[in-house]
């Protein structure tokens, strides 16, 4: 052990920041929840790149200008890379784990991430075509919980 | 230091509450000076940024703010620090010789996002003084207050016509979006005590606020303007975190930063040759204190002046005609809004609060507690 270990004591500390009141752009956002509340997807196209984003944001980050066009994205899409979560996020192991994907939607430029179901996790490919499987109609409330997972095409 | 970099665009604002989210506030004070200059983001070699991620409330928050300032794909840093120290950075990057123009954007909404005053808590000897629970950013203000009040003979009522004289300025200063008007003496004097003697006119209001600056080297400022404000000098310093062997009746770091300014500005005698200074008086009591240890005014004198309105827009050295940090503090902007309006009162362009025709400013920020680290920029056309 170092020579100063006499030297010192353990003082305990904690962090706890103050409260935030975080303030978001809504309007890209409440396109994206109307939509999926019929099972479908909104984004917003910049006029002057094309860039499709998901949800939308209200700016183009290439252009720099306001973007507003709303454009329809498929609920389809590819698979561009997935890992098998072992733990959840405050470390915990998990019984099964479970499959966190990023795919890009049929008509978007940007990605979105969901978790993969009834697939084993070794058996996950990039590339691989996926759908979301929506919650049916009658449990859909407008939230990012009515889309339930992906599953294969 | 003669002209090799300069300032040739700005865009600022700052209120209580602008109504606006971070994103939205970035976005649009960085697209108002690009669209001042004429010119797209792929102009700006490289984007500077200051914020602070305990008021932000998200860590090494920069990556959050790529698109909306421009920088997607482009060389983009950060300053921890008051956004004053972002402009230096500029100035450095500019000054190496890779890079002919630097975007410097430096935000906060401490007006309705977070509460400020509290948080300097953590940026307390978590071992020592955070466990003691008695020192924060207001406490110690109020600390250096009562010794800077007793030093100079001055009463509490001082305070009062202090906090008065420069909520005026702010009040006449179109660039602070607070209703101020009225903010008199008796005003001051009533409203409640945080830590005495400070009341709540004596410390820094808070403020959302955005600033952008473009920084260019001598022959791509010339091209982007035909009055382009040079930066002349700047100096850094900073004291002790430890109160023990600190002067709380002046800044020490203060005086240092800028007797470093001043050297590479080639300013001997700064209480002649400055006409404006900008300082970030977050208290009552420290324009006239910052001004003295700096060597613009006598340390006997100065606070009297002030609270008599002797360094108004028409005195020789005008002394915060902005109203300074006292009406406005957007925490880490503060510093930039300095450079920017001594950037407009240079050229003229100060609207109600111009303050003649002044050939150098001075603009200062500052971070820590009780003044503990300072940093000055002189500018000059």
């Amino acid at each position: 052990m170092g020579e100063g270990k006499k030297d010192f004591r353990v003082v305990s500390g904690a962090w706890e920041l103050s409260g935030f009141n975080f303030r978001v752009e809504g309007r890209g956002m409440r396109l994206m929840m109307r939509g999926m509340k019929e099972g479908k997807f909104t984004g917003i196209r910049c006029g002057s790149c094309n860039m499709v984003y998901l949800p939308g944001p209200f700016y183009c980050r290439k252009c720099l200008v306001e973007i507003d066009e709303p454009v329809d994205v498929s609920d389809h899409g590819t698979i561009r890379s997935f890992t098998a979560t072992m733990s959840d996020i405050r470390g915990n192991p998990l019984a099964e784990p479970q499959i966190a994907l990023m795919v890009q939607l049929d008509g978007c430029d940007s990605w979105i991430m969901g978790v993969l179901r009834d697939v084993d996790w070794r058996e996950v490919r990039i590339g691989q075509r996926v759908k979301v499987r929506w919650k049916p109609p009658e449990e859909r409330t407008g939230s990012l919980q009515d889309m339930d997972c992906f599953e294969y095409e | 230091m003669d002209d090799k970099v300069a300032i040739v665009g700005i865009e600022y604002s700052q209120g209580d509450d602008l109504g606006l989210t971070r994103e939205r506030l970035c976005f649009r004070t960085v697209r108002g000076v690009l669209d001042k200059l004429g010119i797209d983001r792929h102009a700006i070699d490289c984007f500077i940024l200051a914020s602070n991620d305990f008021l932000e409330g998200r860590t090494i928050s920069n990556v959050f703010e790529d698109g909306p300032v421009g920088a997607y794909l482009k060389d983009e840093t950060k300053v921890e620090m008051d956004g004053i120290n972002a402009v230096v950075y500029g100035a450095l990057r500019i000054l190496e010789g890779n890079y002919d123009t630097a975007m410097v954007i430096a935000h906060s909404l401490c007006g309705h996002q977070v509460s400020p005053y509290l948080q300097v808590q953590y940026s307390l000897d978590p071992t020592y003084d955070r466990q003691l629970g008695l020192l924060n950013e207001l406490s110690g203000a109020a600390l250096q207050a009562r010794a800077y009040l007793r030093s100079r003979g001055l009463d509490e009522g001082w305070l009062d016509r202090a906090a008065a004289a420069a909520l005026a300025n702010g009040a006449a200063n179109d660039m602070v979006t607070r209703s101020l008007d009225g903010a008199d003496e008796s005003k001051v004097a009533s409203s409640s005590y945080l830590y005495e003697p400070l009341r709540e006119m004596h410390c820094y209001p808070p403020t959302d606020g955005a600033c952008a600056i473009v920084l260019a080297s001598a022959g791509r400022a010339r091209e982007l303007t035909d009055r382009p404000v040079w930066i002349r000098g700047f100096g850094s310093s900073i004291d002790s975190y430890y109160f023990a062997g600190r002067d709380l009746t002046r800044s020490a770091s203060a005086a240092d930063a800028a007797r470093r300014a001043f050297a590479m500005a080639g300013i001997s005698d700064p209480a002649s040759e400055i006409g404006l200074a900008e300082v970030s008086d977050l208290f009552a009591y420290q324009a006239p204190l910052l001004a003295a240890s700096m060597g613009l005014a006598d340390a006997d004198e100065a606070p009297r002046r002030f609270a008599e309105g002797g360094f108004g827009k028409d005195a020789r050295l005008a002394l915060n005609p902005s109203g300074g940090a006292l009406s406005a503090h957007p925490v880490c902007a503060t510093g930039a809004v300095r450079v920017a309006e001594a950037f407009r009162q240079l050229r003229g362009e100060a609207g109600a609060v111009q303050a003649g025709e002044p050939r150098l400013a001075l603009a200062h920020g500052q971070d820590g507690l009780c003044l503990q680290q300072n940093t000055v920029v002189v500018l000059g056309i």
